[in-house]
């Protein structure tokens, strides 16, 4: 580490691997900006700055605020049950010996199948009259919904979708956390009498707490980037009730070719995720176990 | 007191592995549904099993569209994308870690700045600047638009940083270039950080399916995910051609199924190691 490198040796460790990093990521991050003050159409070669137009468009878009609620819903309505039965699935294995692997294969195995197969078979599940779900239901006397087709329905039935594919993932990390956990704290907490409550207010949570944050903070930036499940179950619908801020972009963007507007939605996406990238370095150097 | 902790543990066994069941359902119906006719899948009463197994769904749904094509053009993009990315981000994650040059630490924040931030932001400009290197619609295109990953990045950077300084000076001393240091030492030391960081970027490739669909449009480049989601809408409204998309749909699962049942190891042990993939 005491000599420079020499400059064949940083185009070949620095600059060569980095121009691809240069040409589809940094680029194009500048350029979104930068198109985001023009009334760019993709057709046309020219195109005028008009400002902030594209953004005082959309916060005067009954539909923007339509997008930006259902985003804020689907993140709450993922992440908060993905990393509280990811914790739970991870107490119960921890407990589990010879049988904790096949258990957990089984819980983790959606996460690796693809979104889009996936939720051909679930948007199949959700029928309305003869998908399995509703069969159920019914079987038990309960209502059916218009899962896919009723507007008060579909965002749900697209964060079903999401739970279920990332609870295992979210499981795994706890996992590890809890293994990590020294037994000798829980042989005291037996020596004391501790309650199972106690223990799990006292020891676990605190002990897991940098895990949570860590996989809060990735479920939440992954939630608004969902689109597979959207373009599959809903496309968006029905009446813009599964229309994301990510969906509206796609459809501003690739369905009516309107740039400007496109990516003024993209920069605000990349300002929400910044600031969630910028709390999450800020809290993580509070904590000592990471 | 033993006994009662005796079936608190059966019981729980129970519960967690009902849940597991539940968690594979939707897989084990989508198979069992591709076996079924089309008379089945829509009668009012379900059934569990086919009642007689239709294997010629699979031949049915291959006939109906190119779905090997489409695997293979997914196996092929994923795999060269690994390699290629593996190749770049060693040379990058020993640069970041055992080399001495201005800007490293701003290096380093750019690149985890671009780790958090959405790859759809990039879409717009990416998709002309692919347009303008001419490679619309090819899976060159794919493959030269996916070549960083930020992740892989850091999980190199992560293991070359515990590999110990005094290897590196001792080989530097003997004269070995910084080139045979990495190849030779740092990395055959980082096995299964490469060999986590190619699971994890396969399968993110594999299964990626929005940048594929903006820029490939002729079914000879499509890949899996693309052609079966076209293939979907094309059948309409769900009815006839059911048991035919879930047959495609379980040919489009099965590379993922196979892969995680002969590299289980891999992926319990070691995925929390990291934070998966973009995409």
């Amino acid at each position: 580490m005491n000599k420079k490198s020499s400059v064949l040796e940083l185009i070949v460790f620095v600059w060569i691997p980095l121009i691809p990093l240069i040409v589809f990521w940094i680029v194009p991050l500048l350029v979104t900006v930068w198109l985001s003050f023009t009334d760019w159409d993709y057709i046309r070669p020219q195109f005028d700055y008009v400002g902030l137009e594209n953004y005082v468009g959309l916060i005067t878009d009954v539909a923007f605020f339509q997008a930006m609620g259902n985003t804020i819903l689907f993140a709450l309505a993922t992440v908060i049950p993905i990393l509280f039965l990811g914790f739970i699935f991870a107490v119960g294995l921890n407990r589990l010996r010879k049988t904790k692997n096949i258990v957990q294969s089984l819980m983790f195995a959606p996460w690796i199948t693809p979104m889009i197969g996936m939720s051909i078979v679930w948007s199949w599940m959700f029928d309305a009259r003869v998908g399995p779900i509703n069969q159920f239901l019914g079987g038990l006397g309960l209502p059916q919904p218009d899962w896919l087709t009723d507007s008060n329905m579909a965002i749900w039935a697209v964060v079903i979708v999401t739970v279920w594919k990332n609870i295992g993932w979210a499981m795994l990390f706890f996992s590890d956390a809890l293994s990590k956990i020294p037994s000798a704290l829980f042989e005291v907490s037996d020596v004391e009498g501790a309650s199972r409550w106690h223990r799990v207010r006292y020891i676990l949570i605190p002990l897991v707490s940098p895990t949570s944050l860590f996989l809060f903070i990735i479920l939440t930036l992954d939630s608004l980037q969902a689109y597979d499940q959207i373009n599959v179950l809903t496309q968006g619908g029905p009446a813009g009730s599964t229309r994301t801020l990510l969906y509206l972009y796609y459809e501003l963007a690739f369905q009516s070719f309107n740039m400007g507007a496109a990516t003024a939605v993209a920069v605000l996406i990349l300002i929400i995720s910044a600031m969630l990238a910028l709390f999450s370095m800020k809290i993580s150097k509070k904590y000592v176990f990471y | 007191m033993q006994k009662a902790n005796q079936t608190e543990k059966w019981l729980l066994f129970l519960i967690l592995t009902a849940i597991g069941i539940f968690m594979v359902f939707p897989m084990v119906w989508m198979m069992l549904s591709s076996l079924k006719t089309t008379e089945e899948v829509l009668g009012s009463t379900m059934t569990l099993l086919p009642r007689d197994p239709q294997w010629g769904n699979y031949s049915g749904a291959l006939e109906l569209a190119p779905f090997l094509n489409y695997i293979w053009n997914s196996l092929f993009t994923a795999t060269t994308i690994v390699i290629v990315q593996l190749f770049l981000s060693s040379l990058l994650a020993y640069a970041l870690t055992q080399m001495a040059f201005r800007g490293r630490q701003t290096l380093f924040t750019v690149i985890l700045a671009t780790y958090m931030l959405p790859a759809a932001a990039t879409y717009v400009p990416s998709y002309v600047i692919i347009s303008r290197m001419d490679l619309m619609d090819t899976l060159a295109g794919l493959i030269v638009s996916n070549l960083v990953n930020v992740f892989t990045i850091f999980l190199l950077r992560q293991n070359f940083l515990k590999i110990p300084k005094e290897l590196i000076e001792a080989a530097r001393a003997d004269g070995s270039s910084e080139w045979r240091i990495l190849w030779e030492i740092v990395v055959p030391m980082s096995r299964n950080a490469l060999i986590n960081a190619s699971i994890l970027s396969f399968i993110g490739n594999f299964n990626n399916y929005l940048w594929p669909s903006l820029i490939t449009n002729s079914e000879e480049n499509y890949l899996i995910s693309v052609g079966l989601n076209r293939f979907f809408n094309s059948q309409g409204a769900f009815g006839d051609t059911f048991p035919l998309i879930m047959a495609a749909t379980v040919i489009s699962v099965f590379p993922l199924i196979l892969i995680y049942v002969l590299l289980q190891k891999h992926f319990i042990g070691t995925i929390s190691s990291g934070s998966g993939v973009k995409g």
